[in-house]
């Protein structure tokens, strides 16, 4: 185990926040109004968030964390729907997401996993999101220790697909202490 | 990067000269974050607080007071409560996800693929 002052500093160029990371970035500025400490969680997404911005980094959530957003009060909700762009589900989205299901992610997580695959800008370019951020220690851990696995999957899926669906890439799921240490 | 020994007792002596050039005094609490392959130490109030402050002073006084009574209310709320919130539309996903269908129709989703397809044919995986 390391222990380490000093990050990594290599950036991907597109990133898909997942639902955790948009609800502790609204509730950090949440006690900030309460004049209440952030949690350690909260205070970590609000980081990562900002410093993706800073450092020019295209950031996407989903349609179902972008639908919970818009129902949440403008003031805290909005700098992430600006900051974010919403991703639609791409054809074949549904069918990886089935097939992560196998390797024991829960269906939330298979979905925003996929959607990093098969989420579509504009409903009409596939996004290519190379990251996925999450504050889900689970989610993280079971694609690290599977991702060998998976990624053999990945890729006879979608070496049985047209282009441009055949030449995408898996992406990495990290969290946001992940995130937080090589930023 | 600097390499810190646990001493004994599992104490972590953090250089002086790190502990001065990164403002920190006897006293101060640093967090550990836990990484999924690594343990870093983060001193991470003084952009955190900057983060809030250049938030906060950006809006009028009036939406502040309104971002005030919305703070209340939120944080009034169980955790149970703030859950079910933020899984709105959980149950529906799992629905959609577990649907049976011919997996060369997917529903809701945009296919881009046909445009680049020869027509008249289908894609195969």
């Amino acid at each position: 185990m390391n222990l380490t002052f000093q990050p990594s500093h290599v950036l991907p160029a597109r990133v898909l926040l997942d639902k955790g990371v948009a609800r502790r970035v609204y509730e950090f500025r949440v006690r900030v109004a309460k004049n209440l400490p952030p949690t350690q969680l909260q205070t970590e997404s609000m980081i990562v968030f900002r410093r993706l911005i800073h450092r020019a980094v295209q950031l996407y959530i989903t349609t179902e964390c972008a639908n919970i957003l818009q129902r949440r009060q403008p003031r805290y909700a909005k700098t992430i729907l600006i900051r974010a762009e919403t991703l639609s589900k791409g054809r074949y989205l549904r069918r990886w997401a089935r097939r992560l299901r196998s390797f024991g992610f829960s269906p939330e997580d298979a979905v925003v996993t996929a959607y990093a695959s098969f989420g579509l800008i504009s409903h009409s370019q596939i996004a290519r999101v190379e990251v996925v951020v999450t504050n889900d220690l689970r989610l993280a851990k079971n694609f690290k220790a599977q991702k060998a696995n998976i990624e053999d999957r990945f890729k006879r899926m979608v070496s049985n697909l047209l282009d441009p669906y055949s030449s995408l890439k898996l992406p990495e799921v990290v969290t946001t202490a992940d995130a937080l240490a090589s930023t | 990067m600097e390499t810190l020994t646990i001493e004994a007792e599992s104490n972590l002596i953090i250089p002086a000269e790190i502990s001065r050039s990164s403002g920190l005094r006897p006293g101060d609490e640093v967090p550990l974050h836990d990484a999924t392959d690594r343990l870093f130490l983060f001193i991470e109030d003084l952009e955190a607080r900057a983060a809030a402050q250049e938030w906060w002073n950006s809006m009028s006084e009036e939406d502040q007071r309104l971002a005030r009574e919305e703070a209340e209310w939120y944080e009034s709320l169980s955790e149970e409560e703030r859950d079910a919130i933020w899984n709105e539309g959980n149950e529906e996903l799992e629905k959609w996800l577990d649907e049976d269908d011919d997996e060369d129709d997917e529903g809701d989703e945009f296919d881009i693929s046909t445009i680049t397809r020869p027509a008249g044919t289908r894609p195969v995986g």
